[in-house]
Order: C-alpha cells, then sequence, then structure tokens
C-alpha cells in the first residue's frame, strides 16, 4: 500500500470538522476498548480542568480495538459526558474525539505517525501521547506533559516516574546511561509510554519519510522521536508525573521482546545519528519539572536464582555467537564470571558498558544477523541483573542513585572506547 | 394599523427597547420626551418592530437611571406629561405597536413618599411597608448584588434609627410584601397603567420581592404566590395583556416564574446571550448548545424573551468563573469597560465593529427561539461611551442624522443629557439612521429585510427547535418547525470559511429555499448534505417539498 494512503478518508473527515486546535493528545494502544476509554476519560478531564480556553483534540489510535471504542467517542457538545455542568470547572470550548484505526498491520510507529499527520493538519501547537496501558496516569499526568510543550516552548517532554528501584532496571543499568552518554543529555526515561512535543518536532519527525518501516521506529517510536530531538539540539525537559507500577503478570512482552525492541531501536539511532553522538562529549542535564524522581521502596518478588542459571547457559550455549560480537579480551572475562559461584559472582561496571560498546559496534558492522546479535544479549542482561539485585539488595534510595550515576559516568568514560570501535570495526574472528 | 387580536401575541413580538430620554427631544432641552418619541415612531414601524419596551419615565430622582421611583402614576417632568404618554400610546396603537412599560415592584426611591412616611416614626401607618431590623444581622449571607457599590444589603436610617433591607443601591429600599397593603397599592398602580391601554409590563428584579431567614432571599415561594395573584388579576380583567420577568438566574431557576402558565407570560433567557458572544470568540457552537439543552421546557402559553445587548450592563452572573474570565479578557480588555459583574459595551463595539459578526449576531438572535428584543441603536452599529460613569455609555442620545446633535435634539450640544458619541469610527456624523436609509446595502437596511423575513413565517416565534450536531464545531446548524412550515437554519461561528455535512435524511426529498435570495439549492437525498460557508456567514432555508 502506498504511504500516502495511510490516512483514511474518515480520518480526514474528522480531522476537517476539527479544524485547527491548540493541544492534541494521542492515545497510542492495541488494547481494548475498555482501556482506550478509560484514557479518554482521563484525558479529557484533564482538558476540562487544565485547558479550559484552549482548542483541543483527542485521537484514540487503536489497531483492534477502534471499532467498538468509537461507538460512543465522538465530539459532543452538551451530549452526556462533554458538558460537565455549567457551574464547575469544564471547557469552554467542544472536546474533539478523533478515532483512527490502521488500514495496515498495527504498530505503535503508524499510530504514531497517524498522531502526527493529525497534529501538522490540525495545527496543533504541542501534543501529548499517553497510553492506556498505564494504570496510574491521571488528568495531571496529562497537564503536566503538555504544559512544557505549550507553554514554555519546550519541544520534546520526557516523563519521570517513581519507581521501585528494582523496577525500570533495562532503563537504569543500560538504556539511561548509555544515551546519556552517548547523545549527552540526562533524559532517564527516553523510552516510555507518555509523552509530549511541540509542533516544530512533530513535524520534522513527521518529514522523514524514510524511517516508518524501520523497526525500530515501528516498535519504539518514542525513543526515535526523543533521540531525533536530542541530536537535533531542539528544548528537551523532564517532569515528573508520578508512580508508575509495573503491568500486571503477562501484560507486557517478554524480556526478549523488550531488549529487541529497546536496545535494538537503540543500536539503530547509534547508526542513524552517529555524527551526533560522536561529536558529544560527557552529558548535561535537562531541565526538570515536578517534585525529585523519588524511588519507592515497596518490596518486590524476583526470582534472581533462576536468572543466574540463565546466564550461566547462555553464556555456554551463545560462546560461539559471542566471539563474533565481542573481543576477546571482554568475551574471556564473561566466561570468567559465568564460572563462579553464586555468592561471589559480580558483573562490574567496566565489563558491563565495554561489553555493550562492543555489542553497539557490532551492531554497526554487522557481524551477524542484527537481531541475533541483539538476541545474545539477552543472557547477559540477565547476569547483569542477577549481580545488580544480590549486589544492591539492601541499598537505600540515595544509594541507589549514587549507583546509577557511577555507571553513568562510566558510560561517558568509555565513550571513545565504542567511537574508536564503530569507526575502525571490530576484529572480525573466524 | 389596528393591533390583531391575539391574546398570544408577544410569542410574535419582535421588541425595541428604548429610553424616553435617549430617544427625541422635541422641545430642546436635551433631554428625551415623549413627543419626540412619537414623532420617531414610523421609524419602529419602518424597521419591522412592533412592540415597544420602555425603560422607566417615571418621576425620580435619577439615581438608578429611573429604577428608583419616586411617583409610580406619572410622567417625569423631563419627558412630558401624562397627556404626552397617552397621546404617544394611541400613536402606537395605531401603528399597530404595542407598548411595554417598567414596573418596579421590588423596591422604590428613597424619595418616595411611603418611605418618607416610613422613616418619618416607628408609628406611622407605612412604616411596615418597608423591611425594618434593629440590627444587620438579619438575613445574613444573602448575596449583594451590586457589589462595586454596596457593602450590604442594610442600611442605617438615621432619621427612624434602625436598618432598611435594599438588593439594590441603598437609595433604593424594598418593599415589604408581606404586608397586604403593599400588594393592593402596586395592583392599584398596574391598574391605572392597564386602564390606560398599556399592553404590559417588564417586571423589574422579580425574584427579590420576599425575604426569609436562612433562605437566599430569592426565587421564595412567597413570591410566586404575589406574582400568581397578579396574573390571575390580569387575566380576569386585563385578558391579553403581557407579564414579563426579570430574572437574572439559571433557566431551571427562570422556569418556575413561568408556573403552569399562571405566572409569567415572557421571562428574559439570561444565560443565554452571554454564551451567544463567548461562542462566536470561541468559534465553537458549545455554550449555546449547552445551556439550551440546559433550559427547561416551558408551558405553551410561555415564551422567553431573547436579547444581545440592552441598558444594563452585558451581565454575566449566570456563567461560570472561568466563563465570566474568559469573556473579560476577550470583550472588556479595558478594565474601565467593565462594572458590577458584567460588560457595558454595545454590540458593534464588542464585535470590532466587523459587520459580519454583528449580523451573524443578530441573525442568531432572529432565529432561536424566542422573542427578540433589539436595544435602541443596535440596528445601526452605534458605538459606546466607555468613559461615562455607571452605564451611560450605552444610553447615549441616538443617532438620527449626521447634523445638529445627531438629529435628537436642537439644544446646545453642551445641554444634551449625555454627549453624543463623535469618534471617527461610531460617531454620528458616520453612523445614523439617515444615512444607512440610503443604501439598501447599509446595516439598518439589512436589519429590516431580516425582521421582515422573521415576521413572515410564525415559525420563527413558535415553532420548535432541533439542533443538528454535525462534527464540524464551527458551525451551528437547526431545525425550526411548525406544523407544515420547516426553516433550516445554518450559521458559522468561526473567521474562517467552513464545510459542514449535515444529516437531513429526515427531510429527504425537501427542496431547500434559502429565504433573503429565495433561491433553489439542491435536494436533499440520502448522502450527508454539503454546505459551504463564508466566514460568520449564515443561511436560513425554508424547506419545502414540491
Amino acid at each position: 500500500m502506498a504511504d500516502e494512503t495511510f490516512l483514511s478518508d474518515d480520518l480526514l473527515r474528522q480531522l476537517m470538522s476539527v479544524g485547527e486546535v491548540d493541544l492534541l493528545v494521542g492515545i497510542l494502544s492495541h488494547s481494548s476498548a475498555n482501556t482506550m476509554r478509560r484514557a479518554a476519560h482521563y484525558v479529557e478531564k484533564s482538558l476540562q480542568q487544565n485547558f479550559v480556553r484552549q482548542r483541543v483534540a483527542i485521537i484514540s489510535v487503536d489497531g483492534g480495538a477502534a471499532e467498538d471504542a468509537g461507538s460512543d467517542y465522538h465530539s459532543g457538545d452538551g451530549q452526556p459526558g462533554d458538558s460537565l455542568n455549567s457551574k464547575g470547572l469544564s471547557s469552554l470550548r467542544t472536546i474533539h474525539r478523533i478515532t483512527a484505526g490502521f488500514n495496515g498491520t498495527p504498530s505503535l510507529g503508524l499510530a504514531l505517525r497517524t498522531i502526527l499527520s493529525s497534529s501538522d493538519l490540525l495545527r496543533a501547537k504541542a501534543c501529548a501521547v499517553v497510553s492506556p496501558v498505564t494504570s496510574s496516569a491521571s488528568p495531571e499526568w496529562v497537564a503536566n506533559l503538555l504544559r512544557p510543550a505549550f507553554r514554555d516552548n519546550f519541544d520534546f517532554v520526557a516523563p519521570l516516574y517513581s519507581r521501585h528501584k528494582f523496577q525500570g532496571l533495562l532503563a537504569r543499568n543500560l538504556l539511561y546511561p548509555m544515551t546519556r552518554a552517548l547523545f549527552g543529555r540526562r533524559i532517564r526515561e527516553l523510552y516510555s509510554d507518555e509523552w509530549a512535543f511541540s509542533s516544530r518536532l512533530g513535524t520534522l519527525c513527521l518529514n522523514e519519510e524514510d524511517v516508518w518501516r524501520e523497526e525500530a521506529v515501528r516498535s519504539r517510536p518514542e525513543a526515535w522521536m526523543g533521540i531525533s530531538a536530542l541530536t537535533s539540539d531542539f528544548r528537551c525537559c523532564q517532569v515528573y508525573l508520578g508512580e508508575k507500577p509495573p503491568p500486571p503478570d503477562g501484560a507486557g512482552p517478554d524480556l526478549v521482546e523488550v531488549l529487541r525492541q529497546t536496545v535494538g531501536s537503540l543500536f539503530w539511532l547509534l547508526e542513524t545519528h552517529q555524527q551526533a553522538w560522536m561529536e558529544r562529549k560527557g552529558s548535561e542535564p535537562v531541565p526538570t519539572f515536578g517534585p525529585d524522581h523519588a524511588v519507592t521502596a515497596e518490596p518486590m518478588e524476583i526470582n534472581r536464582a533462576r536468572m543466574f542459571e540463565m546466564f550461566q547457559n547462555g553464556v555456554k550455549e551463545l560462546g560461539p555467537i559471542l566471539q563474533l560480537i565481542l573481543s576477546p579480551e571482554t568475551f574471556a572475562s564473561i566466561q570468567g564470571i559465568a564460572t563462579l559461584e553464586q555468592q561471589f559472582f559480580r558483573f562490574g561496571s567496566e565489563l558491563w558498558v565495554t561489553m555493550l560498546y562492543e555489542f553497539a559496534a557490532s551492531y554497526h558492522h554487522s557481524v551477524i544477523n542484527r537481531d541475533h546479535l541483539v538476541q545474545a544479549l539477552v543472557p547477559l542482561y540477565r547476569g547483569k541483573i542477577y549481580a545488580f539485585l544480590a549486589e544492591f539488595s539492601e541499598a537505600s534510595a540515595a544509594d541507589m542513585e549514587a549507583v546509577s550515576e557511577h555507571l553513568c559516568l562510566e558510560f561517558e568514560r568509555q565513550k571513545p572506547y565504542l567511537t574508536e570501535k564503530w569507526k575502525v570495526g571490530v576484529e572480525v574472528k573466524s | 394599523m389596528a393591533l390583531q387580536e391575539d391574546n398570544l401575541w408577544y410569542k410574535d413580538a419582535v421588541i425595541y427597547q428604548t429610553h424616553v430620554r435617549t430617544f427625541c427631544d422635541s422641545n430642546g432641552d436635551g433631554i428625551g420626551d415623549f413627543v419626540g418619541l412619537t414623532q420617531r415612531l414610523d421609524y419602529l414601524q419602518e424597521l419591522g418592530t412592533n412592540t415597544i419596551w420602555l425603560l422607566p419615565f417615571y418621576p425620580s430622582p435619577l439615581r438608578d437611571d429611573g429604577y428608583d421611583i419616586a411617583d409610580y402614576t406619572t410622567v417625569h417632568p423631563s419627558y412630558g406629561t401624562l397627556d404626552d404618554f397617552k397621546a404617544f400610546l394611541t400613536a402606537a396603537h395605531n401603528r399597530g405597536l404595542r407598548v411595554v412599560i417598567e414596573m418596579v415592584m421590588n423596591h422604590t426611591s428613597d424619595q418616595h413618599p411611603w418611605f418618607q412616611e416610613a422613616r418619618s416614626s416607628r408609628d406611622n401607618p407605612k412604616r411596615d411597608w418597608y423591611v425594618w431590623s434593629d440590627t444587620d444581622a438579619k438575613y445574613q449571607g444573602v448575596r449583594i448584588i451590586f457589589i462595586d457599590t454596596e457593602l450590604s444589603n442594610w442600611t442605617w436610617d438615621p432619621v427612624s434609627k434602625s436598618y432598611y433591607w435594599h438588593r439594590f443601591f441603598s437609595h433604593q429600599p424594598d418593599l415589604n410584601f408581606d404586608n397586604p397593603m403593599v400588594f393592593e397599592a402596586m395592583w392599584e398602580i398596574m391598574k391605572f397603567w392597564l386602564d390606560m391601554g398599556v399592553d404590559g409590563f417588564r417586571l423589574d428584579a422579580v425574584p427579590y420581592l420576599v425575604e426569609r431567614e436562612g433562605t437566599s432571599c430569592e426565587n421564595l415561594p412567597e413570591t410566586h404566590a404575589i406574582i400568581k395573584e397578579v396574573r390571575k388579576r390580569l387575566d380576569q380583567f386585563y385578558p391579553g395583556r403581557m407579564l414579563l420577568a426579570e430574572a437574572n438566574q439559571w433557566p431551571a431557576d427562570v422556569r418556575a416564574y413561568f408556573g403552569d402558565g399562571d405566572e409569567f407570560h415572557t421571562a428574559f433567557h439570561f444565560p443565554l446571550m452571554p454564551r451567544m458572544f463567548m461562542a462566536v470568540k470561541l468559534e465553537d457552537r458549545k455554550p449555546i448548545i449547552e445551556i439550551l439543552d440546559q433550559t427547561p421546557p416551558i408551558p405553551e402559553n410561555c415564551q422567553w424573551c431573547i436579547f444581545l445587548r440592552n441598558h444594563d450592563e452585558l451581565t454575566l452572573e449566570m456563567v461560570t468563573d472561568i466563563e465570566r474570565d474568559y469573556m473579560y479578557d476577550e470583550y472588556a480588555t479595558d478594565k474601565t469597560m467593565r462594572i458590577n459583574l458584567g460588560i457595558r459595551r454595545r454590540l458593534a463595539p464588542m464585535m470590532e465593529n466587523d459587520r459580519r459578526r454583528i449580523e451573524l449576531l443578530n441573525g442568531l438572535l432572529m432565529s432561536m427561539p424566542g422573542t427578540p428584543i433589539i436595544y435602541y441603536g443596535d440596528e445601526i452599529g452605534m458605538g459606546d461611551n466607555i468613559y461615562l460613569g455607571d452605564r451611560n455609555g450605552v444610553r447615549t442620545p441616538m443617532q438620527w442624522n449626521g447634523g445638529t446633535n445627531a438629529g435628537f435634539s436642537f439644544a446646545d450640544p453642551e445641554r444634551l443629557y449625555s454627549p453624543l458619541i463623535s469618534n471617527s469610527l461610531y460617531g454620528y456624523q458616520v453612523v445614523n439612521v439617515d444615512s444607512q436609509r440610503r443604501f439598501n446595502h447599509s446595516l439598518l437596511s439589512w436589519m429590516k429585510a431580516l425582521i421582515k423575513t422573521r415576521n413572515s413565517y410564525r415559525v420563527f416565534s413558535r415553532g420548535t427547535m432541533e439542533f443538528l450536531r454535525p462534527s464540524n464545531h464551527r458551525v451551528l446548524a437547526y431545525i425550526r418547525e411548525l406544523g407544515n412550515e420547516k426553516i433550516l437554519v445554518v450559521n458559522n461561528l468561526s473567521s474562517s470559511a467552513q464545510a459542514v455535512e449535515l444529516d437531513m435524511q429526515r427531510y429527504k426529498g425537501y427542496i431547500p429555499i434559502e429565504m433573503f435570495g429565495r433561491n433553489l439549492f439542491p435536494r436533499f437525498g440520502d448522502l450527508p448534505y454539503l454546505l459551504t460557508l463564508g466566514p460568520y456567514q449564515f443561511y436560513w432555508f425554508r424547506l419545502r417539498r414540491i
């Protein structure tokens, strides 16, 4: 199907009716109509309470549930649900509600492209994207995301969440420190379900016509958008939203899929923005709004024993592949720690960062199939997390922040190593 | 032209609101009078209006533009004599124009003989005609209406050494309707004017007639009982006369003043007015639809009165705080334009003299359910003077021509009761009746055509209304229907061209005929009916099945 047909006639008709808006909120989901309705409810409430004068629209983009979600989901004026009341808080204007289904295979990338196109056609000054799967999201979240983009001229607004110290481990141990070191801005949650952006950034991304079929963009479009903002020197900020509980058991994708999406996306972004990250040195904080990012401390059940076992088995079974990806020294070090007893096992920051940078460089040089390469990282990641949990089980919130900072600095310290590997290539072993 | 015999005439009325003082001065004293008004009746007939609503013309200290009445049974000497009034009334009726006058039941001036007697001693027979108290602690919590000038609803009377109750200015003591003699005295006054031939009363400040401890002292059952008694006597002795309620309340509260068709015939729809302005500024139909959806049905023999502007401030009491702030920010950026909880501006300046918006708002006024009221001068786009005190900026002399004193008076300009509007945009040299009579495309000519069209179809005054809800929210569309008469009204509330698709399947086969040009448009079919509208454009279509 030709790209130019991805906006349906029905969507165009809805956009024509809306006209121009100040704010657009996209609800981006593959989930059920019920979760979509819940999200639509809190988004609408937020707009009613916080942006009473603005022209606003909500677009729900859902590949699977649009039809049944849409039955009671159209623009209203004085219809039930819209006219809260005439004596209380209520938007002065009609809150437009748009539904968009997909013609093609659903993906978050296609959904975001639909939102970007809508935002562009509606000439929205700022746009927020939220996910119905975030059970703790509230009307305030939407307002907090939108305000910096709408009122303070920020181009990319990333969220900050409260999490348990053992939650968000991938972000803490890999995604945040690596993106920070490479792209030079301290944004903790580039891979998130909620974010906001300005019309300038939206237009820039929409005009990137060649990226939409890339898996990295299809699966994690928010990271692509965030990195695009960082590398094009758009104004970025973070805003504290609140607690973000983990999805219910079995609700999210498995670890392999998560790493394929996130780390695969990150490695791909390194390639597409190599000039930008190579020129950056060190890292700078970005403006952060709201209360301090706090780590909560509720206990969590994590089966560590199984993780260590999977690490050891993975190193053993994937040895030939890891040899292709890693330098001999790094591979040997990995093999070395894989033979340790559980109680002595450590996965140091230096080795972890070196290993990841070698993975990134090998991805760049395509030493093996890229998808297989990312999957080979899975057992190693499990080993790192096992070690992390063992080492910091008693750590306080402040300790955890110090550990994170230490890791970030290690990523920054070793960045020249990645640059070197990236430019000259790794030694491909036979 | 004789008056039509129809007890429901107020449903078909197009009311012209004016003040004797502002309209035409016949004797050169700088103040309008009844003789002058009578001379100008042809103009009102020519405009197409069929009812005149006069602001108070009674003797008064004029500390509240005549709403502080000192004598209910004659005419303020500045405006002429009772005979002048009678002549005016006859002349109006001869032209088919009905006359509605003000009746302020709630309070009098403190100069009224009743109050002078009442305050003279605690034993005076008239003492109990007003509401007195030894303390100012009674009726605590009752809101103060004129918040810019009054600190309390009680004022200390140094003469009788006690407090008297007043919901408005302190020089307007409230009458005590718990005393039956007060009601009877007021009925006698009404009879006086009814016997003379007036066609109706606008009853001022209706919700506040009775006070009760522990209540808001508004809309009390006892107040309704008083209105019912007035209505009963009116129907019995003066059938065909009309009562119009001034009750600045939410529609659900005003609804009670229609009773079971046995209280007021008509009542102002106050909350609708600011929302029409809001809708045009927001370019969104939501405010209008929302308030009309909240408006309960009224008895068959009753009617809402709707208006854009009047002699008072554009009241923002019946809006939310958010809506009020928005209205202030958009229509009264200069704080001088604000008074009490409202905006003291005329229609044309509020619309920045944008002819398209003025027409759109008048189009709404004439096509929505209710009896429309035109405030004098708005039909020619008169401006205001926000630098005059109180609400006098919207009460300047009528601009008849570009000559001396705008044709209002031959007095020395310095003697006029109010300075004329004379700026380069709205001044009488530019905006006046004579100049607009000369061109078919003037606002005045356009207004005449609009009113004529409205008057030609009873569906506008008596028909039902049903909103269409096209997905384009900048378009307000509705169907008016009365028997076989069907009208489609489509309004573009926005400053840009709009396309709209209307679901007209119910009217499949009907041909829409544009009512001003009488042009045929394509017949309605199965598909959504596509219309395009220019900025602020509106269509009235008569739907015909041929």
